[in-house]
């Protein structure tokens, strides 16, 4: 296969076949995909190697840890297969690459700042909203389910209302 | 039962369960990377309108895994209920909007959402190894933040339960679901007509996207025929949905689990003739003859509690003034004998040195049996000296009845 970094699925196609990976998952484990759920497990397990007494004062990581290892969990095998389905893809189509993504001139320390930062409201998000923009507005807006929906649509509004003051990291 | 899903994490079958769900998981990641959501800028086209992939993929995805389960259902082959009730969160309305405006806050700010930020990381993206981090050290933060009483209140607040689109437009629960997924459809290939015309109006000359028209064609056409197909579905006089299946059995235990647990989520109405269901009975059940069921109207009744019939034997069908019920229906298994075996004859105690559960499992039924006969049974003998940790308070606690 050519591999041409710049080429993309056709958008309308990747939405069919990321449908019926959706669809395999609702038909096969009963659930939808998720990514958020996994972080949590993660961090869980990281914090608990390192200041376990910290996790079991916490009423919200003790339910986490005392079921067994943190890692027993399915959403933590889905996303290991999201990183190595990431990683082939990246791979095949030559966009496997060490760097960072941002406007040219755009400072790269600003730049990782900004993605931790994000990430971090991200994750509290998650927890409030029950679920991310896999779990909730996905899976759960394809399963119709009221709340999703609401989500969705906030989360689309939450991003135009910013995008505006954050332009220059892009372009 | 042979219809899915095939609930691959169920206890049995778990190790094969979670290496589905890393070729489930290689499948999500794969197709992310090769729609392009492995890179901020083509995520981020999607808010200053020059390229709308986001949008275009999500309904696209969203389109398909809902007709696809319409068309399952509508052949009789999945639950959609059972799946959707175990897949999605109960609705929050108001901490939903609030996280969804934060999480595309995140969003634009990070360049990737929790799930992509794996992606990206996975292709070699600094940016993306610290979201992913982020995202992390957000989770766990936010674990001490929302004890915070005000904070958990707000949190928990505006509980709706499990609620559908279709529900909230009043739909039949039969046909609800296939009305609710056309009309996405509808919507969504308005959204992309709509991408389509605001790309080209802002598309930068530098980057003008190649004309796709056979493909997006395609792919309409692939839409409006699955939609086809879910109509037809609909108009088929015997499919499942208009069949009277028979109810989902319960068993006793798991009966007497949320009997005692939570009385709130459970409706139970016993269907045998009122001198047997006024001596001895379910605790909180309703004496309901089964031909006075009508006079509950349960087809206009709430649909948030589980509606659980307790007969003399197993229930062959739903009676037809249950069918409508807007919520689960479940049936006793093996009917109120089942029920007297189980909960109302003290039970034997477990031999010293059995397994937690099987002690467990002697604790509220011996409770339930003392609750309801006033006889109590012994005490299970000691716990084994060793690590095993205590077991929990179960049973006996003031449901009796």
């Amino acid at each position: 296969m050519e591999r041409d970094p710049s080429k993309f699925w056709n958008p309308y196609l990747a939405g069919v076949a990321l449908g019926l990976v959706l669809l395999t998952s609702f038909v096969v484990m009963g659930n939808g995909l998720g990514a958020s759920g996994a972080s949590l497990r993660i961090g869980v397990a990281a914090l608990g190697a390192v200041a376990p007494s910290a996790v079991e004062q916490a009423p919200g990581l003790a339910k986490a840890w005392s079921h067994g290892h943190p890692f027993d969990f399915w959403l933590v095998f889905e996303v290991l297969g999201v990183a190595l389905g990431g990683f082939v893809g990246a791979y095949t189509s030559g966009r496997l690459k060490g760097e960072t993504l941002r406007a040219p001139g755009f400072p790269r320390g600003r730049r990782l700042l900004f993605a931790l930062g994000g990430g971090v409201l991200m994750g509290a998000a998650a927890r409030v909203g029950r679920g991310c923009t896999s779990g909730q507005a996905l899976s759960g807006g394809a399963m119709l389910s009221a709340g999703s929906w609401a989500f969705m649509l906030s989360f689309f509004l939450g991003g135009y209302a910013v995008a505006y003051l954050v332009r220059r990291q892009w372009r | 039962m042979t219809t899915f899903p095939f609930w691959s994490l169920a206890a049995e079958n778990r190790e094969l369960g979670l290496i589905a769900g890393v070729l489930i998981g290689f499948g999500f990641g794969f197709v992310l990377e090769r729609a392009g959501f492995g890179r901020a800028q083509k995520l981020m086209g999607q808010f200053y309108g020059n390229d709308m992939t986001v949008l275009k993929v999500m309904f696209g995805a969203i389109v398909t895994a809902i007709l696809g389960s319409v068309v399952l259902s509508g052949a009789g082959l999945m639950d959609l209920r059972a799946v959707a009730d175990y897949a999605t969160s109960e609705t929050f309305l108001w901490p939903m909007v609030v996280a969804g405006f934060a999480l595309g806050v995140g969003f634009v700010v990070s360049g990737y959402c929790p799930g992509t930020s794996v992606v990206a990381m996975a292709s070699g993206k600094v940016d993306g190894l610290m979201t992913v981090v982020g995202v992390v050290v957000g989770q766990v933060a936010w674990t001490w933040i929302e004890t915070v009483p005000a904070i958990a209140r707000f949190q928990n607040s505006s509980n709706l339960g499990h609620v559908y689109l279709y529900e909230l437009l009043h739909l039949p629960p039969r046909v609800g679901p296939a009305v609710v997924a056309l009309a996405v459809v509808a919507i969504a290939i308005g959204a992309f007509l709509a991408a389509e015309r605001i790309e080209r109006a802002l598309a930068r000359p530098e980057q003008a996207p190649a004309p796709a028209r056979g493909p997006a064609r395609l792919v309409f056409a692939g839409f409006a025929a699955f939609a086809a197909v879910g109509l037809a579905t609909l108009a088929l006089p015997t499919g499942t949905a208009a069949r009277p299946a028979a109810p989902a059995p319960l068993s006793p235990l798991d009966l007497a689990r949320r009997v005692l647990d939570e009385p709130w989520k459970v409706r139970v109405v016993d269907l045998r003739p009122m001198a047997e269901c006024a001596a001895r009975r379910v605790p909180g059940s309703e004496c309901v003859p089964a031909d006075q069921l009508a006079k509950l109207h349960l087809a206009d009744a709430n649909g948030a509690r589980d509606l659980v019939l307790v007969a003399g034997a197993d229930l062959a069908a739903v009676p037809p003034a249950a069918a409508g019920y807007p919520g689960k229906v479940r049936a006793l298994q093996g009917g109120f004998p089942a029920w007297e075996a189980f909960a109302l004859r003290a039970p034997e105690p477990p031999a010293p040195g059995a397994a937690p559960e099987e002690r467990e499992l002697y604790r509220l039924r011996a409770g339930m049996a003392a609750a309801m006969t006033g006889v109590k049974a012994a005490p299970p003998p000691p716990m084994p000296s060793g690590d095993a940790p205590p077991p929990r308070k179960k049973g006996g606690g003031g449901c009796g009845g």
